[in-house]
């Protein structure tokens, strides 16, 4: 017999490495000779698109088109540190450093303009599309590619760095603010379990995000549905089967994750709340994506058939354990 | 404020070059003169071992065996140096690296390695982390188990669970999860013109490898360049050192490219997995529906070594309550080493193990006061300016209620569709 039921899960989640550990985040910004600008930072791509937002935190501080950065971030010897792409914490932290290395960087620009436009301060003058102008007469104004040709010997650069606030913890009570920003969700499933054979299958859900500011919205929506599907995995298929510190199941043949046949087409709720500290409001959201998930799904099963699973992954085997167990219980 | 590019969903700057197989990956790179390499790996949890390579040594294409004797520094490790670069004495987890055979071919290397000998001095291991935290368990490192206990402290639990009409009592557990990313670890290393050590791999923080080679080879750090080419997903499990040093190595006393390509099989043996953890839970709500105090001990299994597991623990004790205001909380969080394969960081980190407790925690409660599921999270979510368990007071940035609220707006047809689905399948198996 089939039977649908309907859970919800919540999750809260802190960013950084927290516990008052030094969260240091780098960046570098550099004019380059055709009037592009090159940002070095040391964010790892590792696929959530971080060269992407980031270019785009770059790109809106330094009101130019994304398309005129350079984002160099491939090579120790070249960028600096900016910490490790872990911890939710590259969109808040390095984000931060890109945002101030960026203002630096302009003010710079604003300085080296100031003295071939011969005016007496940078006072009203803006940045816009490579150019550097005073707002009040335009005609005032120099190209960046025509500074870089100026300043050959005496490149425009700036440095940006940024670090967390977190407070360690007191190691008899625990008590401290260990991480900051939070970030928070909300997940709602409908499942299907079929009571004969102990399989899950999911029919809906909605899941809401908060993110400060969504830097790239497709990109969140990315987030999100690669999270469900990550939670997805880990409650219901995957099990490495360790016997004794083995592997069992050490291959795909074996060691089963969802495919697109599992997926469902989650209705993804951006909530947008812009966090004052963070880079134009915008929280990390890569590993919270993945928490709502699973508890939402057990909480479903228990909705469906009133058995509680305790244990994960939530196998066929597992829960058809569980509903004879139940049962057993039951009569007594 | 108006903005320009925030906001937008702007393709991908990267997407061009992956979709059409452009990007490179250190697979994807060859040197010339390029040597290959493999990793032999123990084979037993937990046994002492001593190794003879001279025969191995002999065989055809084999250039050099590399062991723990070719190591100035032998340890490494994110929060404690307790991994070696090779197992010389003892190995701790099958999957151990005891050395690095390079070879003119891969076929080479493979044979080189068919012939090294290892004798295994086999030893008791412990697989339970609950029974490696008895104090008559075979110890992984050191005189116990225990590597880091969180206590959180908050409020008084005895005197809460009196006042509790319903208390919700139990213990859920869950297991160890693979990283599964698209590109299984591989890499390449070489000397520059100036003899700068280059080590060409995917990993999630550059700077770290570089700084963990240079202290492993003493050498200074700005003789190592890390050059991080495209990733191909990560999720937690490229923290941590893997084939890094041993490439260092060998180039730098080689002096040629050396490449190294792990499978599927190899990757799942190379990296961390997410920690497995027991969590003994106990919720007490009053009869509104309040929650009054929340008791826990968590045990997560940090397998072999250490890696996160300090901070793994320490962030399921911070996240154990939920997102919820909970004035009595005492929770006692533990890192063990057993001889499973170490766990380390993984999406959610610590976050997201605690949740499938703490939130069949609340539909127990609801159950039991006879209310719905998102009306006890109603009325006990954070909101701007809740304190939690911590202490820590939440001063903006809290949108808990808006997240709550759009998954409740549908709730209603979430149960339609609920009993329309019952009624149909029930029809059905008439």
């Amino acid at each position: 017999m089939k039977k649908r039921g309907v859970g919800v899960g919540l999750s809260f989640y802190g960013t950084g490495y927290g516990n008052g550990f030094p969260d240091v985040s780098n960046a570098e910004v550099q004019l380059m000779e055709d009037g592009k600008i090159a940002v070095f930072v040391g964010a790892t791509e590792v696929g959530q698109g971080a060269k992407t937002a980031m270019t785009q935190i770059g790109a809106e501080t330094l009101n130019i088109d994304y398309k005129d950065i350079i984002f160099i971030h491939e090579d120790t010897s070249l960028m600096p540190d900016s910490g490790t792409a872990a911890a939710t914490r590259q969109t808040y932290n390095t984000g931060n450093a890109i945002k101030i290395a960026c203002e630096n960087f302009n003010e710079k620009i604003k300085e080296a303009a100031q003295k071939v436009l011969e005016l007496n301060s940078t006072a009203g003058m803006m940045v816009k599309d490579g150019e550097a102008f005073l707002a009040m007469f335009p005609q005032k104004k120099i190209s960046y590619k025509e500074l870089s040709n100026i300043y050959k010997d005496d490149i425009i650069k700036a440095k940006g760095s940024f670090t967390a606030q977190t407070v360690k913890m007191d190691e008899e009570t625990g008590q401290g603010a260990p991480y900051w920003p939070y970030t928070f969700n909300a997940c709602m499933v409908l499942v299907e379990v079929d009571t004969n054979t102990g399989r899950v299958e999911l029919l809906k859900s909605v899941f809401a995000q908060d993110v400060g500011k969504a830097v790239n919205p497709n990109l969140v929506e990315g987030q999100m549905d690669g999270g469900f599907a990550m939670s997805l995995g880990y409650t219901l298929f995957e099990d490495l089967n360790l016997d004794k510190g083995k592997m069992k199941n050490n291959r795909f043949s074996k060691y089963l994750i969802p495919t697109a046949m599992d997926m469902i087409d989650v209705e993804n709720i951006i909530i947008e709340d812009p966090e004052s500290t963070a880079p134009y409001g915008a929280k990390g959201i890569g590993e919270p994506t993945t928490i709502p998930v699973g508890p939402a799904i057990l909480n479903a099963i228990y909705d469906a058939i009133g058995v509680r699973v305790t244990h994960l992954p939530v196998t066929p085997e597992r829960l058809m354990k569980a509903i004879r167990e139940s049962e057993k219980s039951e009569v007594i | 404020m108006k903005l320009n590019t925030v906001g937008k969903s702007i393709i991908r700057v990267d997407s061009y070059s992956k979709v059409t197989g452009k990007a490179l990956y250190p697979q994807d790179i060859y040197l010339e003169n390029m040597l290959y390499a493999k990793t032999l790996r123990s084979e037993l949890a937990h046994a002492y071992i001593d190794i003879d390579t001279s025969e191995a040594e002999k065989i055809e294409g084999v250039v050099k065996i590399f062991t723990h004797k070719d190591v100035h520094y032998n340890q490494h490790g994110v929060v404690l140096k307790d991994h070696n670069v090779f197992c010389g004495e003892k190995v701790r987890r099958i999957g151990d690296p005891i050395a690095f055979v390079v070879g003119e071919s891969e076929e080479a290397c493979i044979n080189g390695m068919k012939a090294i000998k290892v004798n295994y001095n086999e030893i008791e291991g412990v697989f339970d982390p609950i029974e490696a935290m008895k104090e008559d368990s075979p110890k992984v490192h050191g005189d116990s188990n225990i590597i880091f206990h969180y206590k959180l402290r908050k409020g008084d639990v005895e005197q809460a669970f009196k006042k509790c009409a319903v208390i919700a009592e139990n213990t859920y557990s869950t297991h160890m999860q693979e990283h599964v990313f698209l590109q299984p670890e591989a890499g390449l290393s070489y000397v520059d013109e100036d003899g700068t050590i280059v080590v060409v791999v995917a990993t999630q923080y550059p700077h770290y490898d570089r700084e963990e080679i240079a202290k492993t080879l003493n050498i200074e750090e700005d003789k190592v360049r890390i050059i991080n080419t495209n990733i191909g997903g990560a999720f937690g499990a490229r923290e941590d050192i893997t084939m890094q040093i041993h490439l260092a190595l060998a180039s730098k006393t080689l002096n040629r490219p050396v490449k190294v390509i792990f499978d599927r099989e190899e990757s799942f043996l190379a990296h961390s997995k997410r920690h497995p953890m027991v969590m003994k839970y106990k919720t007490g709500a009053d009869k509104d529906g309040y929650i009054l105090a929340m008791e826990a001990e968590i045990i997560g299994d940090s397998g072999s070594y250490c890696s996160w597991a300090i901070n793994v623990l320490r962030k399921a004790g911070v996240h154990s309550t939920g997102p919820y205001i909970i004035p009595n909380v005492k929770v006692d969080s533990y890192a063990v080493y057993t001889n499973n394969p170490f766990t380390g960081a993984m999406r959610g980190f610590g976050a997201t193990q605690v949740p499938n407790a703490a939130e069949q925690q609340m539909d127990i409660l609801a159950e039991k006061l006879g209310i719905s599921p998102l009306e006890i999270r109603q009325k006990n979510i954070f909101r701007q300016g809740s304190t939690t368990a911590t202490g820590q007071v939440l001063l903006e940035g809290v949108p808990l209620d808006r997240c709550l609220d759009e998954i409740t707006n549908q709730y209603d047809a979430f149960l339609e569709l609920k009993e329309f689905g019952n009624i149909e399948v029930e029809e059905e198996s008439i």
